[in-house]
């Protein structure tokens, strides 16, 4: 049998170009793809929902959304994805679908989504400003506030978007995206942020 | 043209695929033939309210049952269909 080495790498290995990017001067917008992550998608089972919730409940403290919504709780996101289904999102092996099958036996379907998504950090004074092209949902504070999550399409392609806390002030829009589709999206960002001039980078850290 | 999902929100049609009429009910398996053509082939042709199927996968890719008038597009409610949203329907 022929041995294979697996080389573990971002979708977006390629296309990210740490540094600067379009307009020169002050950065309206930042991006950061955010790297080596656990994510697993969480599905009640047929008329398991109440159960679900109950095994989300114990387990992270803190009850899993039922609306369009992003919860944090200390090492983890919980993130809406649909009716009866929710995102977790960690780092560290904390959270790992081999950690969370036990949780959700009998009550919820697990799928390992850590390697079949992009996940990128969006924010700067143009985040807003730039998302707008993209995305036909009002993101504006008064609707979209903090912890505020769709499961929607940006540029025909199927994204969850959810607003993590502000930093410095400003708001960060965490967008998770398949990793497939990661590099079309990328450069649709690059070409919509180009004008307000764009700071690249990638981080090992969630937001 | 917008629908409002009820998981969702308000959203634009892009997010929206059409499937047709949410009318037609499989019939028995011993229904006989003709039942069974109709069911897959034949479809009234509604100049008005009419019941159809729609699917939210630019979005939560939840089944949804639309009424919509056809000559207006005016939309009077909009349901998950059975099966979707598994706490939700059924009752
Ligand atoms: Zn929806």
């Amino acid at each position: 049998m022929a041995d294979f080495s697996w080389e573990v790498r971002s979708p977006l290995d390629r296309a990210l170009v740490a540094g600067s990017y379009g307009a020169q001067g002050d950065a309206g917008v930042s991006l950061t793809e955010i790297r080596n992550f656990d994510l697993v998608q969480v599905m009640a089972r047929r008329g398991k929902a109440g159960e679900m919730a109950k095994a989300a409940q114990a387990r992270f403290g803190i009850a899993a959304p039922e609306t369009p919504k992003a919860v944090d709780i200390a090492d983890a996101t919980m993130i809406w994805s649909g009716p009866d289904q929710f995102l977790v999102l960690s780092k560290g092996g904390k959270h790992t679908i081999e950690a969370l099958a036990p949780v959700f036996v009998g009550s919820a379907s697990l799928s390992d989504q850590s390697h079949a998504r992009a996940l990128i950090g969006i924010s700067g004074e143009k985040a807003r400003a730039m998302l707008a092209k993209l995305s036909s949902i009002d993101l504006h504070p008064d609707v979209f506030g903090v912890g505020a999550a769709a499961a929607t399409s940006m540029d025909h392609t199927s994204v969850t978007l959810w607003r993590g806390g502000d930093h410095d002030g400003q708001a960060v829009f965490n967008l998770l995206v398949f990793a497939t589709f990661a590099e079309s999206l990328w450069h649709t960002i690059l070409d919509s942020a180009a004008e307000y001039g764009v700071t690249i980078g990638h981080s090992e850290e969630l937001a | 043209m917008r629908i409002i999902c009820p998981f969702c929100g308000e959203r634009e049609l892009g997010e929206f695929t059409y499937l047709g009429d949410a009318k037609p009910q499989r019939p028995a398996a011993d229904a006989g033939e003709d039942a069974v053509y109709d069911y897959v082939y034949l479809r009234d042709n509604i100049a008005g309210v009419m019941s159809e199927h729609w699917y939210h996968g630019g979005g939560c890719r939840t089944w949804l049952k639309v009424t919509r008038n056809t000559l207006t597009h005016e939309i009077s409610a909009v349901e998950p269909a059975a099966g979707a949203g598994a706490a939700k329907v059924g009752a």
